[in-house]
């Protein structure tokens, strides 16, 4: 019932080995709170990589360094590396001169909470990213904004009503158009914070399974408090505790046979 | 292993060159808005400058204002300032607060949206409606009717007058001792109880005139109304509703709740209210300029004519010159630091309410 | 058990007693606004014609004539002030949202307050230390300057509020999509609020659309029309003082017109406003 899922994306810049991102000792502050303590991990390509803890590990901390959206609160700081594929090479995105604004069209995110621009339409919503990046031709918009929202799985139920406000949506469809928003300007990454936290179990498993179809055109990270979760979706999963990462791996080990006690304490449940 | 933690990453710092601009030019924006509100002070000073340094301090304590003989006092206007201020907020105090708990406790939603959006059109009527309205329709009805009527039961030889006058030597007595012991003044129990006779025998003294005094304070009661009632809804509505279930769980009915919940508890935000209130009232200028009779001299009764600190700038501004001129600017100045007084004084007392309701 | 009850026999005949008076207290809040809506009609309707819209006065002791000086008068000297109170408004109000608590905010909050509370004819004299004095008369000018002074913290005010409506987290989804702070404020934020922002600007203009005190000694008048934006400008309000304070019948007769047709614009701006609210939400 769904359309066919081509990939609409652009093949991506050139990448020489399979990584799509790599953090060296990446540590994160709130002021003086150490909240993200020297991460090193990598993430290859076309990965549905997950991140789970108990809430207050940083792991969300985490993800909103990739795109350094971290920096934008009040009083927050970074230390470390994270590099991704560039035109070529590979691009620390803290080097000095670079300007985060360029670094999060490459890395897209989703929120928490589905947050559409309040007054903007269905349409304009998913355009936005786009128009204000300078693309004004109207058949492209058409078109990214049609392949967007297929991709995100909304078309079928939006294609009518592509002028109605937005937050119209039920919170489900919100969440597939913040999807979509972020899709349209076509990122090699895709960061999902909690992603479904607010949404009801039904909403909750078409987000799952677009994710699921969505590896094949971007890499995605996504922390989730479901362990469940984690498992259907993802093939790697890190363990964070305490702004530390404990262990990282094959999803599938990690919850069969994972190596840290800690690890397994939280997997069975018996903390966080 | 290359930053230190703090101030590794901040957006002054390596922002996008666009939002770098984009927040140089909101700063560059504020302080042309802080400069302003700075040079009005400044300016205004400037224009006064002849005044301040012909006159000087005493400017405030001279009471009389005679532009031909050059003679320049404000404490005529400073009076009348602070008389026609007091008596709206007399009035429209209690009226304001009762209207806030009518909205809060009473109304239903509907009644209360109504209310409230009729209170809200008569904050935006103008001020020059207001004074065409007092001077042509409020001040023959005082000067027939409301006018006669004080003076027959509030005026002199009236048993109020009497009483009035025991009350203020009563109040008064204690810092005339002060006063005494310190031998700083010269008055005696008698003497004091002469002049609070006086005041109050002439309180509501003289023929009525309809414009005057009285009138003017009526007309700015009902202009501070909409403010103090708007302000004061705010203030009830920060008194939680637990508090109110509270008292009305102990059994007390809608009146014991309203004063144990919210006159209690939202004092000193209701008492901020008041005072914008009087803040408004002291610099409202077309109404009152229309409807105090604009009288150089400080009133002895209610009924007399008086002018005020806003009413005798317009009155006078534009065929002033020099001196003149200087001193209107003076007055100005007076009236400008004024009501920053009393504008921060209500500030901080509603501050000093939301810090309490937090604790 | 029976002192009790006589006790709460009091006790409830107070509570009634009390919300009564609230009730009118009340309902004296609201009367004059009755008294004096009945009295405009009564005064200002009987004056309504054509000719109050489009002539000018005619001198003392002639009847007829209209206030269309004053109208247009009054339409200039608001376009004046909304050129350069709104957008430093707007500015403002962005800026006490943006910059949030750094020294530039909160130096500005306070200015804005404080601006609020200056009462209007100081800033008539500040426009006219400002204005007037440097071009050496009374000009269009001057009193737009005035009013624009009357609506910067207005305008800023609302507009702050609007914006502290707007969750960080949708802040936040624009720079995720790569976009600037400021494209994301001004192109994603701004179109999206732009209905609050609406309302505060007409009710900034309802508001400046009767202040008198500030136009004196810097617009003045003038009864002839309008002879350029450096020459002294009529307006409703101003030629409604004057008028009033008149002894002549046929003028005061304008007055109470004039009256009638300002509070009859401030009351339809304010309820445009209300109704722009409702349907915001």
């Amino acid at each position: 019932m769904e359309p066919t899922l081509e990939s609409p994306v652009s093949p991506k810049l050139s990448v020489s080995d399979g990584s799509a991102l790599e953090t060296k000792r990446l540590s994160a502050w709130f002021g003086d709170h150490h909240v993200v303590k020297d991460i090193s991990l990598v993430v290859q390509k076309n990965d549905v990589f997950s991140l789970i803890g108990p809430s207050g590990c940083g792991k969300s901390t985490f993800i909103r360094c990739l795109n350094r959206l971290h920096e934008e609160t009040d009083g927050a700081s970074v230390s470390g590396e994270v590099l991704i594929p560039g035109a070529g090479r590979r691009d620390n995105i803290y080097a000095s001169g670079v300007d985060p604004v360029s670094i999060r069209r490459r890395v897209g995110m989703v929120f928490q909470k589905p947050n559409p621009f309040p007054g903007l339409s269905i349409f304009d919503n998913v355009a936005a990213g786009l128009r204000l990046a300078g693309v004004m031709r109207r058949n492209i918009l058409d078109e990214v904004v049609e392949m967007s929202l297929i991709q995100a799985a909304l078309w079928t139920e939006v294609k009518d009503k592509l002028k109605k406000p937005g937050t119209s949506l039920s919170g489900g469809q919100q969440q597939r158009l913040c999807i979509a928003r972020a899709l349209a300007v076509k990122p090699q990454i895709l960061l999902m914070d909690e992603p479904t936290s607010a949404l009801d179990p039904i909403s909750t498993a078409r987000i799952e399974e677009l994710v699921m179809k969505l590896r094949n055109d971007v890499t995605v990270l996504i922390v989730t408090h479901n362990m469940q979760q984690a498992a259907r979706i993802s093939n790697q999963t890190a363990f964070f505790l305490m702004g530390e990462l404990v262990e990282v791996g094959p999803t599938k080990s990690i919850f069969t046979k994972p190596k840290d006690t800690r690890t397994e304490q939280y997997i069975t449940g018996r903390f966080g | 292993m290359n930053r230190s933690p703090k101030g590794s990453t901040n957006l002054s710092g390596r922002a996008n060159i666009g939002d770098r601009v984009f927040y140089a030019g909101l700063r560059a924006v504020s302080w042309t808005t802080i400069l302003l509100f700075v040079g009005m002070l400044i300016f205004i000073a400037d224009l006064s400058w002849i005044a301040i340094k012909e006159t000087g301090w005493k400017f405030w304590t001279i009471d009389d204002w005679n532009p031909p003989m050059e003679i320049f006092g404000a404490a005529p206007f400073i009076v009348g300032t602070l008389a026609s201020s007091a008596i709206a907020v007399m009035i429209s105090a209690p009226i304001s607060i009762g209207t806030a708990l009518f909205l809060r406790e009473i109304a239903p939603r509907k009644l209360a949206g109504i209310v409230a959006f009729l209170v809200e059109l008569l904050a935006a009527i103008p001020s020059v409606v207001y004074g065409l309205w007092g001077v042509f329709v409020l001040a023959p009805v005082m000067r027939d009717h409301i006018q006669p009527f004080l003076a027959t039961w509030f005026g002199p030889e009236t048993y109020f007058a009497a009483a009035l006058a025991h009350v203020l030597t009563g109040i008064a007595y204690p810092f005339l001792l002060l006063a005494d012991a310190f031998g700083m003044t010269s008055v005696t129990l008698v003497s004091l109880s002469a002049k609070m006779m006086m005041f109050s025998q002439g309180l509501f003294n003289g023929p009525p005139l309809g414009l005057g005094l009285l009138t003017s304070g009526l007309v700015l009661a009902i202009m501070i109304t909409p403010t103090v009632t708007a302000l004061s809804r705010e203030v009830l509505l920060t008194v939680p509703d637990s508090v109110r279930e509270a008292a009305l769980g102990l059994g007390a009915t809608r009146w014991e709740m309203i004063r144990l919940a919210l006159l209690k508890t939202g004092r000193a935000g209701l008492i901020g209210a008041v005072i914008l209130g009087l803040g408004r009232a002291i610099g409202e200028t077309m109404a009152v300029t229309m409807v105090i009779g604009n009288r150089n001299a400080i009133p002895s009764s209610l009924f007399e004519p008086a002018q005020t600190m806003a009413s005798v700038i317009a009155n006078e501004y534009n065929e002033a010159d020099g001196l003149h001129l200087s001193s209107l600017a003076f007055v100005g100045l007076s009236l400008f630091i004024v009501s920053l007084i009393v504008n921060l004084l209500a500030r901080t007392l509603v501050r000093y309410l939301e810090r309490g309701s937090r604790a | 058990m029976i002192e009790l009850s006589i006790r709460d026999g009091r006790r409830k005949m107070v509570n009634y007693f009390s919300l009564a008076v609230l009730c009118a207290l009340a309902f004296a809040a609201i009367a004059p606004l009755f008294f004096i809506f009945a009295y405009l009609l009564l005064r200002g309707w009987g004056g309504l014609s054509w000719s109050f819209f489009t002539e000018i006065p005619r001198p003392v002791g002639e009847s007829g004539g209209g206030m269309a000086n004053a109208i247009t008068g009054s339409l200039v000297l608001m376009g004046l002030s909304s050129a350069l109170g709104v957008p430093l408004g707007l500015a403002c109000g962005m800026a006490l949202s943006e910059l949030k608590k750094t020294r530039t905010a909160k130096a500005l909050r306070i200015a804005i307050d404080l601006l609020t509370s200056v009462p209007s004819i100081v800033i008539g004299l500040f426009a006219y230390a400002l204005v007037v004095v440097p071009l050496k008369g009374y000009s269009a000018w001057a009193g737009g300057f005035a009013l624009a002074i009357v609506m910067v913290p207005i305008v800023a005010r609302s507009t702050e509020e609007i914006l502290k409506l707007v969750p960080s987290a949708v802040h936040e989804a624009g720079l995720a999509l790569g976009l600037p702070r400021w494209k994301v404020l001004m192109r994603l934020i701004l179109p999206g609020v732009r209905t609050g922002i609406t309302t505060g600007i007409l009710l900034a203009l309802a508001r400046v659309s009767g202040e008198t005190a500030p136009l004196l000694f810097t617009a003045f008048s003038n009864s002839f029309g309008f002879r350029g934006l450096s020459s002294p400008i009529a307006s409703m309000p101003v030629q409604i003082y004057t008028y009033a304070t008149s002894h002549d019948e046929t003028w005061r007769q304008l007055a109470w017109t004039g009256a009638l047709v300002l509070v009859f614009v401030v009351f339809l701006l304010n309820l445009v406003t209300r109704i722009l609210t409702r349907r915001k939400i």
